[in-house]
Formats: structure tokens, sequence, C-alpha cells
């Protein structure tokens, strides 16, 4: 029927096709089970489920709410509407500080108490809202 | 002041040659003589004289500290020292992209000087297409980010004084990366040229390959210095992250160590056109696309950059007008497959290609890994991140049959090898590698099936790259790089496996006991120094042979901007890197110790260099 | 025909792609805590030139509007929106405190006597404390408080139109 070329040029385009699903299939797999979430203190008091996989809770270290001892650390993310406390064990990032921004990542125990695996904070110090940028331009 | 006007009028002549080059390419296409007209050459010339002037009103600007342009204003202060108030220019936004332009008009200058055994039409083409790019970047820069704005009442003192930024590392950084991303530019056009033309063949690709080899050598330089600074400066003691900005630049890394080794193939058998072409295109679209994606913000990154919409909006439009462009050429033009010579399976073209096939794939884990982010967010508005354990699971099981073709593949020949000529000494490098890999596994803490086989296969490699040097084959930078590189891998899979990590939170006094090693807070002491205040802490570590050894790490309190930062004290040797860091908490005593033993750090940046090197041997190599 | 499709699924791919990053650019930073709606303020500061002490308390007692004005030496848009604080001055109806936030001393009060001074009183906020705890995010910030509640906010320098608009405010 066809030439050998044929075939094999064939088997060979199929094999690439096949390993091309694959690999998306393998990557959107596991990119499900390897996707953190981000929530705010807010949308973690309205979330219906807690879920036992890791989670990610931004806002800003509550002033005043760094409580620090030999074994860990315990601080509260606010978001100026909500609060949820957070306890720590580990090394912190150098931004890390009380009124600054930062982000916990860890396992939910109840809507109010995280505990974290890793902090991270916000790297670009020189934050400035977008109003004020846009003013200075203006200027 | 006068600087101002100086920088900005030169950014407006630079547009006004870049619309005349414009013109007089395409007057020049129809022109039967064989030779460019020299004015063309002149404007090029003219046209780099502009953004030098413009690139050093720029540096002027900001030795002076003249706070009536806006970038000095934003990004520098009097107390820096003058080598950061000079990388200062380069290292914020405007400056960036100005520097981008700069080694874009430098490298089409040298481009056209180079290239005169090459076809006219070929040659005024790229010019064309790198004139499309260089016009899109002035007309970017004079609109939304220009960096010559003025600011009125002028300031007494800038705001950029950020300590984080003064390094030395992360001065010389933007620039080399940026070599390594505009080198790309000068593939895709001279890609996109070639394929109007007609010309993709085995003069192109020598000529063109010079050009791939001087990117990636200065896209792997500007990568491991970023991540030379992640390590002692961030103070985490890893020296990658997986964080969105670092996966940009690994992006346009893969796709173009694909292209440095496609080329070959192109160049001696004159076969995989189609394919160069894409790698070609795709290299630089996914450097201008990783640009876009660090400047605009949209990133869910540790290194967030504040920036107003517009910017974004103007580097994704110019980026998918730069996208379609080379589609609608790719499907335009007719590339002519030479299709009758044949190539068996077992040959140096088929593990070329399965090297590109790896290349792929890492490149589309990490592609993915990083947008998949915005995609969902915009979909769902759910946010999320991705992290290390999706890379870590994607990409660590298939190094093990990249090493291995890695190993095997450069001992094929072209066309066809015999399987006869396997040797059987393979066999004995086998049982030394399982040798020593069961040896190292039986001392870590690592799974043990996995990392066995991921550590016998990177054994493997790197007997089969020695054994390359004792073979007659004349061809020593491939050698080099390919030795340096299982070196790099090892050193990673040794440090991946035997770091030991351990923290607390530690006052004055303590001392605590680990794994038979006990860590000491021997005392600290404050320091006022310029704009500054210094914590200076002592520790001292002793070992289980009982050998002590005193840190110095200290913390930072800048004024003005007011940011706390650590200094982490590292010793490092050959074998290994010791890494201490402490972090203030707040005013209650306690500091927040980290301590890391980090074993073969150096051989990772030794690896690199080497890496580079082989890639500069291979450039000065002769055909 | 078989290389149009290609094109065309390639384009249209592409075109998708542009569309979902095009969105994103608009979405806000990760980062940023939502809008500000907090209803009671307290906390401490010592005045710029008599260095005493103020608890928020003695200040919002009365029902008169209070609006806080954060700012600094070496904000430029601050000396902007000075002139239209100027405008504001010496209205018994409200009470404006300016709130000096990461200054050095001498600076401020070089600003003060060069520039004038509309305010009823400054506070000091040296370390950024009392602006994080208003909900500001950098300078300046203007806070219209009544009742001990914050009814308006402005962020960046203040217009003759936020002008206009505070004293209609007060008039209520």
């Amino acid at each position: 029927m066809y030439g050998k070329k044929v075939k094999l040029r064939i088997l060979f385009l199929s094999l690439a096709l096949l390993a091309a699903v694959l690999t998306i299939f393998l990557i959107l797999k596991s990119l499900e089970e390897n996707v953190v979430y981000f929530k705010s203190p807010t949308e973690i008091k309205n979330i219906n489920e807690l879920s036992d996989k890791k989670i990610r809770v931004g806002g800003l270290v509550k002033k005043g709410s760094i409580l620090s001892s030999a074994e860990k650390i315990n601080f509260v993310i606010t978001d100026f509407k909500n609060e949820i406390s957070v306890s720590y064990k580990g090394a912190v990032p150098n931004l890390f500080a009380e009124g600054k921004g930062v982000v916990a990542e860890g396992f939910l125990k109840d809507r109010n108490f995280l505990v974290a695996k890793k902090i991270l904070a916000k790297h670009d110090e020189n934050y400035m809202p977008p109003e004020v940028k846009k003013a200075l331009e203006n200027n | 002041m006068i600087y101002n006007y100086l920088g900005n009028y030169s950014l407006v002549f630079c547009l006004i040659f870049s619309l005349i080059i414009f013109f007089l390419c395409f007057k020049s296409i129809n022109d039967p003589r064989k030779i460019i007209e020299k004015n063309i050459f002149s404007l090029l010339f003219l046209q780099l004289l502009t953004i030098i002037i413009s690139f050093f009103s720029l540096i002027i600007l900001f030795v002076l500290s003249d706070f009536s342009n806006e970038t000095v204003y934003n990004h520098s202060h009097t107390t820096k020292p003058i080598f950061y108030k000079i990388s200062g220019s380069w290292g914020n936004h405007e400056g960036s992209l100005l520097l981008w332009l700069f080694v874009l008009v430098l490298f089409i200058f040298i481009f056209s000087l180079t290239s005169k055994k090459h076809p006219k039409k070929y040659r005024i083409f790229t010019i064309i297409f790198h004139e499309i790019i260089v016009l899109g970047f002035i007309i970017f820069l004079l609109s939304v980010s220009n960096p010559f704005n003025m600011n009125y009442p002028i300031p007494y003192e800038g705001l950029g004084l950020n300590p984080i930024l003064q390094d030395p590392a992360l001065a010389i950084h933007p620039p080399i990366l940026y070599l390594g991303y505009v080198g790309s530019s000068i593939i895709f056009s001279s890609a996109l040229a070639a394929l109007v033309q007609g010309y993709v063949n085995k003069n192109w690709a020598s000529h063109i390959k010079k050009w791939i080899i001087i990117s990636w050598i200065f896209l792997t330089l500007g990568i491991m210095i970023g991540s030379i600074w992640a390590y002692y400066e961030l103070g985490w003691g890893g020296f990658w992250f997986w964080d969105a900005v670092e996966n940009v630049s690994l992006m346009p890394w893969f796709c173009l160590t694909a292209l440095l080794h496609t080329i070959i193939v192109l160049e001696k058998r004159n076969i995989l056109k189609s394919w160069t072409l894409i790698l070609s295109i795709a290299t630089f679209i996914l450097s201008l696309g990783g640009t876009f994606l660090v400047r605009s913000g949209i990133l869910n990154s540790v290194h967030t950059f504040a920036n107003d919409p517009s910017r974004g909006i103007f580097i994704l439009i110019f980026l998918f007008i730069i996208i379609f462009l080379s589609v609608i050429i790719f499907f335009l033009f007719q590339i002519e497959e030479s299709t009758s010579r044949k190539t068996f399976f077992l040959s140096k073209e088929t593990s070329l290609i399965i090297n590109n096939w790896f290349m792929m794939y890492f490149l589309s884990v990490v592609l993915i890994g990083t947008t998949y982010p915005i995609f969902l967010e915009v979909l769902t508005s759910d946010k999320v991140s991705v992290g290390p354990p999706f890379y870590n699971k994607l990409l660590i099981p298939f190094l093990i049959p990249f090493f291995v073709v890695m190993a095997f593949g450069p001992k094929l020949q072209w066309i066809k090898t015999k399987f006869s000529k396997i040797k059987y000494t393979n066999f004995f490098y086998f049982f030394i590698s399982l040798a020593a890999s069961v040896f190292i596994i039986r001392y870590s803490e690592a799974k043990y099936l996995f990392s066995t086989a991921i550590f016998v296969t990177s054994f493997i490699l790197l007997i089969k790259t020695i054994e390359g040097f004792f073979e007659k084959k004349n061809n020593f930078s491939q050698k080099l790089s390919h030795f340096s590189f299982s070196i790099f891998i090892l050193s990673i899979l040794l440090n991946g496996a035997f770091s030991t990590e351990f923290s607390a939170n530690m006052k004055q006094g303590d001392e605590l006991n680990i794994n038979n090693n006990s860590i000491k807070f021997i005392n600290l002491k404050t320091l006022n120094k310029n704009n500054y205040k210094t914590v200076i802490t002592t520790f001292e570590i002793k070992d289980k042979q009982g050998r002590i050894l005193k840190f110095n790490p200290e913390v930072r309190i800048y004024n003005q901007p007011e940011i706390l930062t650590s200094e982490a004290d590292i010793k490092s040797n050959i074998f290994s890197d010791k890494f201490l860091v402490v972090n203030l908490l707040k005013d209650d005593g306690y500091f927040n110790v980290r301590y890391q033993v980090k074993p073969f750090m150096s051989w990772i940046w030794f690896s690199i260099i080497l890496l580079t090197i082989g890639g500069i041997l291979s450039f000065f190599r002769k055909i | 025909m078989k290389k149009k499709i290609i094109f065309f699924c390639v384009f249209l791919s592409f075109l998708f792609i542009f569309f979902i990053f095009f969105k994103s650019i608009y979405n806000k930073n990760y980062y940023t805590p939502q809008e500000f709606t907090k209803n009671y303020i307290n906390f401490e500061a010592k005045e710029l030139f008599t260095k005493k002490d103020f608890n928020s308390n003695q200040l919002f007692l009365d029902e008169k509007i209070t609006i806080i004005n954060i700012w600094a030496s070496w904000c430029i848009p601050c000396l902007q929106e000075h002139k239209y604080l100027m405008n504001l001055k010496n209205n018994n109806n409200i009470n404006l405190i300016g709130l000096n936030y990461k200054d050095k001393e001498n600076n401020a009060k070089k600003f003060i006597y060069k520039n004038g001074n509309p305010y009823d009183l400054i506070l000091t906020d040296n370390e950024g404390i009392i602006s994080i705890e208003l909900g500001a995010f950098g300078v300046p910030e203007t806070f219209i408080i009544q009742n001990k509640k914050i009814i308006k906010k402005y962020i960046g320098p203040l217009n003759q139109q936020n002008i206009i608009e505070i004293k209609n405010i007060i008039t209520k």
C-alpha cells in the first residue's frame, strides 16, 4: 500500500504527537497537585471548606504582633478587614518586619490560624501606589 | 540640566536616523549594484553615536546627582558610592531600556561590518528587520518611559538608596544579561532575512553561529551572576528558587542552547532548516516576552517591580506585533528542505535532535509553570503560585535519560554509526558509577532508587566527558563545555544531597546542640556607619572533631529609606560553604539564626565559568 | 491548505495569549492589601515643635471634623498640595493635623518656616507606624475623620477640586 518511507514517517509523526500529548498531560497533572493558592485573610474567612492543601496568605504584618521565642515566631497577618495568626519555625527573610508586606506559605489549621512553612517578604522596597506615581509624573 | 536635553534630543535624532535607514534600505533592495551604499553604513554609525551620547548623558546625570532628572531622583542619592551611581543608571526601568537600545544599535552596526561575504539583499533585510525592533524601542522610550523626564522644583535629595540593590554582582548583572538577550535579536532579524531571501543554508549557519555563541555566553554568565547575588544577598542560602523572574531568564537559555546544537546540524548537513528558524525566532520572542513579563509587573514574584500599566500595554502590543510579523513571514515564504540525503537512527543528528526535544520539554515545563498563574487568574480569578516541587517533579526524572543521551551522543558520527563500534568499556564505566553512587547515597538522606539512577547517569556522563579529552577528535571547546556541564550537574546533586540546615531563634549567650555540632551566640556589638547602623554578632560553631569556627554575620539598619538587611557570613573552601545568617526580629533580644553547610557551592560557580570558557573557545575556533 | 489551517491555529492561539496578558496587566498586584475601611483609630504621637505627647482620643473627641494630612519635607508632591492646604488654614470648622512622615526634624521645621504652616497641630511619625495604623500607603495622603471614623481618604496630592469637596463636607 504505502511505501516504507511513508510508513516510517507516519510512525514517527504519531510518536511525536503522542509524546507531546503525554507531556502536556503530565505537566497539567502535576500543576494541579503542586499549585499553591493565594488568599487574603478576608478570603480565608469566607471559604466554605478547609482543605489540607498548602496555601499562601498575604497581607501586612500587624503592628506589634510579632512574638518570638527560642522555638518559633508568631505574628498576625492583616488586610485591615480581617486577621489571621501565623506560627512559623525557621528563618525569616530580610524584609520581614512589622507593618511590611508579607506572604506566608503553609497549612491552615482553622480559619484563624496558619502554620507556616515558608515566609516571603516583598523584595521591592520602593512601593508607591500607582495614583501617587502618576501624580509624580504629571508634575 | 544640559545633559537632560542632550540625552533627550539625541534620542529623537536616533528615531529620525532609524526612519531614514528604512527608506534607504527599501530603495537599496531594487538597486542592481552588488554592494550596499556607503550612506547606510554612515547612518548606522550616526545612530550608534546618538545612542552613545544619550546613554552617557544619563550616566553623567547620575554621577553628578542631578535631581532635575526624574530617573536620577527616583533611583539615586548623593551619599551613594560613585560605582553604584554609575550602575544605578541601568539598574532602573528607564535606564535598562536605554541600555537595551544601546546594545541593539551596537550589534546591528557590528553585524553590518562583519557580514561582507554574504549576499547584499540578505544583509539589507536583516537591517530592515532589526530597525523595526530599534524603532519600537525608541518609541517606547520616548513615549512612556523617557529616562530624561524633568522634575520641577528640583529636589535636594534623591529617593534611591535601596541598599539591597547596592551590590557589585547586581551592578553588572543587567548589562551582561541584556547582551545575551539582545544578541538573540540579531539572530532573529537575520533568520527572518534569510527566510525571505531563501538563504537558509550552510553559509548562513556558520555565519550566524558566532552570534548564537556570543549571546549564549552572555546569557549564561548573566544568569549565573544573578543567582550568585541571590545566594549571598537575599540570605536564604539557596541559589535558585524557581521564582518567576529567574525563570524568565532561563527560558531563552533553553531555547538558545537548543539552537546552539541545531545550528551545527544545519551547518554540517544542511537539514532541519525550518526548525532552526523556529528556534531563532522563539529565542528572541522569549527574551522580549521575558522583559515584558518582568517590567509589566504582572508576575507574581518576590522581585516585583511597581509599574504603571501603560508601559506594560506598550511592550505587550510591540511584542505581539513582532510575533505576528514573524509568524506571517514564516508561513508566507517557502523553505526548501533537502530531503534527498538519508539519516540513520544511530547518528549524531539524531542525538542532537533528541537534545532539542529535551530542551523543548524543559522549556515548556518552565514556560507553563511561569505563565499558568497569569492565565488562571484571568480565567477564574484564583491567585496561585507554582513552587519548586512542581519543577523538581517534572524536570529531575527527565534528567536521567538526558544525561545518557548527552554522554553517548557526542561519540556518534554523522549520518550513520555502526552499532558494533560501541565499546564494552562502557559496562565498566557503568559499574564504577554505580559503586560511586551507592557509596554517596548511603551517606545522604536521599531516596534510594531514584537518586541512585540520577547519580549513576551523571557519573557516567562525567566519565564519558573525561574520556573525550583522550580521543583524537579535535573539538576541544565542545569537550570542555560538556565536561564542565557534568561537573555542574554533579555539584548541584551533591549539594542537594548533603546540604544541612538549622535554624532557631537565639538570644545572646545561648548555646544549642544539633547533630553533635554546637552553636553558641557569643556577643554582639553595635556600630554607627555613614548611612547605616550595624549590629555585628559573633557566633562560634564547634563541629564533631572539636574544631571551632567563628562567624560574624551582620544586621544592618539603613536610614532613608529605612531598610533592614542581613549580611551573611560565608566561609567557603574547596569542598563546602558554611553559611550563617542572622535576622533581627524586633527589639526583644531574639535573633533569627540560620546555619547552613552547603557542599560544593564554589564548584557550581566554577563549572559555569568553565562552561562559558568552552563557549569562548568555540567562538574563536576556525570552522 | 494544511499550511493555512496551521497558520490560523497559531495565529488564534497567540491572539488568545495576547488577550490574557492584556487583561492581567490591569489586575492588581498580589501583595497589596484590599481597600481600607477601618472605623476605629488609636495612636499616640509627639508634637513636632513642643514635643508634647498627644493621644488620638483627645484629638477626635468632638463632632468637629478632623483632617489628617501625611506629609514629609522630602516629598515633592507635598509641596505642590501645600498651597491648597494653606487655603484651609484658620478654618474654625475643622481641625487640620499634619502628620510628618519619616522625616528629619530640622528638615521638617525648615519646610514649615519656608512654606508656611497650615496646620493646627503637627504630629511626628518617624517610624511610619501611625501611617500604617491609618492605612496609608505613602506620602502624601489625606484622611477626613469624623466621630473617630475615617469618612474620606485621598491618596496622592490634593488639588483644587479636592479642596472644594472638603469644603462641602465641612459646611454640611
